[in-house]
């Protein structure tokens, strides 16, 4: 699926933020247009969740923040051995069951050669 | 705008109180507040509830109204508040509000939460609603897992370690110990909390507060007006409070709490009074972390320094500056609609030399942090002893 993770860019400042805010939260411009957020995001902070929410099964859930240079986003990361400063991508995918629906969007998988 | 003040105060005991619903302790702590004051027989102009989520957990709604029709408050106008798990202190300041405009002369503030009669799973679930709907929530987000991230970072960063953590649950629960009213009476030792369960890592189940019932009332008054009522009213010299973006990840600094620096900033302004000037703290530690963080961002120490501050002892009852001596929300407990409220209860005995064994002795002048969302809308109150 050729999904990729979108950022608000404010058409009066540039500020790009993620997730969208109908007023940009520099200028309180209402202009925004989509950017691609990229390919390469770095993990900032990260957790192992082991009293897991929701429709998620099996201990531990990587969870952090990653950072596209300058612009930062939340999500699972797909590995039990998560680093500050490692280099991951977004991958589309199923996250997590949620009532009767099964919830998609991106995770962040580390990028295989170093 | 007029000076206000507290006259009166009460709460119940915290933890799991079987046997009582959510109304039972809100009249119950109300009752306390309104005998503290002296003012049974006075008619009171406003009732403010702060409550996060009857709705959800008791599944009654209308609180304010309920309460003052139980204890017979009629016609007093009558809200409940929600800011989270700032419920508490936004009702206190509405309550300042009423009486510092003249709309109103006699207030009652409450904040109470029933929460054990629900699975963990459930209150886990409800409370992680507060983050961003779709680029938290859905992703799978809980509150400590972003309490989490946060100590990675301060440990990255600071050379903040596990310890330290521990060290601050040591503090609160010994100072829980000293408190008839907290949830949790037990002392713990670092081994059995470096110990306890791994919730989201490096958080342990000991580093986190308890599910508890409770709640906390407070009487005010113009400080004019305090005097006819009070031996040693406290005035609320200081109010503050800010918001910042929803999602973690977008603030300027995920390790910084800037909603409480700027409530802070706006408190301290206020009440015209500096952070060396605060006798006792009372902070929202729904996570250890958070008291560390927040004593640096209310401008106690430089930032980064808080964990050294806990090691040195300067936060413990005995220190320069205690901090929670209440058990704070670790060993008191968070009913989340009663922890703002309780917070200030806690700091008006503080100041009146009520506290016994845990009291700050020569205590006058207190602040209490009240933290909604995970830091995105914070109420900051500065107490001071009126005589």
């Amino acid at each position: 699926m050729d999904q990729k993770l979108m950022g608000f860019r404010c058409k009066s400042c540039g500020r790009i933020m993620y997730p969208k805010h109908e007023r940009c939260v520099s200028c309180k411009g209402m202009n925004m247009e989509e950017v691609e957020l990229g390919n390469q995001c770095t993990l900032v902070t990260y957790t192992k969740l082991y009293t897991l929410p929701e429709g998620i099964e099996m201990p531990p859930l990587t969870l952090g923040i990653v950072d596209f240079g300058g612009v930062r986003a939340f999500g699972q990361i797909a590995t039990d051995e998560p680093k500050i400063g490692m280099k991951l991508r977004p991958v589309w995918g199923k996250l997590r069951r949620l009532g009767d629906k099964d919830i998609y969007g991106f995770r962040f998988e580390p990028v295989e050669s170093g | 705008m007029r000076d206000v003040a507290i006259i009166g105060c009460g709460m119940t005991k915290f933890g799991r109180l079987e046997g009582k619903d959510l109304m039972d302790i809100l009249v119950e702590a109300s009752l306390k507040a309104i005998e503290d004051a002296g003012v049974r027989d006075k008619e009171f102009d406003a009732v403010y509830v702060g409550n996060m989520m009857a709705g959800e957990l008791v599944h009654q709604t209308a609180i304010a109204s309920a309460l003052v029709d139980r204890i017979a408050l009629f016609p007093a106008a009558a809200d409940r508040v929600e800011n989270g798990p700032a419920s508490g202190a936004s009702a206190v300041k509405n309550g300042f509000l009423a009486v510092a405009s003249g709309l109103a002369d006699l207030v009652l503030v409450a904040g109470g939460e029933k929460m054990t009669s629900a699975d963990t799973d459930v209150i886990t679930d409800l409370v992680s609603t507060m983050t961003h709907p779709t680029a938290e929530y859905l992703h799978g987000v809980t509150l400590p897992a972003l309490a989490a991230m946060l100590t990675r970072l301060y440990m990255e960063r600071y050379g903040l370690t596990e310890r330290h953590l521990a060290m601050v649950a040591v503090k609160n629960h010994a100072n829980g110990l000293k408190n008839p009213y907290a949830h949790i009476q037990r002392a713990i030792t670092i081994e059995g909390a470096m110990g306890s369960q791994l919730i989201a890592d490096p958080i342990r189940l000991y580093y986190t507060c308890p599910i508890s019932d409770g709640a906390a009332a407070l009487v005010l008054c113009s400080a004019d007006e305090a005097k006819k009522y009070c031996d040693t009213p406290v005035r609320i010299a200081g109010v503050g409070q800010a918001t910042d973006v929803q999602s973690v990840h977008e603030r300027e600094d995920p390790a910084v709490l800037k909603s409480v620096r700027l409530a802070a900033r706006k408190a301290f302004e206020m009440a015209k009074l500096e952070p060396k000037d605060i006798d006792v703290v009372e902070l929202h530690d729904a996570f250890e972390i958070l008291e560390i963080v927040q004593s640096e961002d209310c401008g106690f120490f430089e930032k980064g320094k808080g964990h050294i501050a806990v090691e040195e002892g300067v936060t413990a009852l005995d220190g320069e500056l205690p901090i929670n001596p209440s058990g704070g929300l670790k060993a008191r407990g968070h009913p989340v609609g009663a922890t703002g409220v309780a917070q200030i209860v806690e700091l008006v005995w503080q100041l009146r030399g009520e506290a016994g064994e845990r009291q700050v002795k020569g205590a006058r002048r207190a602040l209490a942090c009240n933290f909604g969302g995970f830091g995105n809308n914070t109420v900051i109150h500065i107490l001071e002893r009126m005589d």
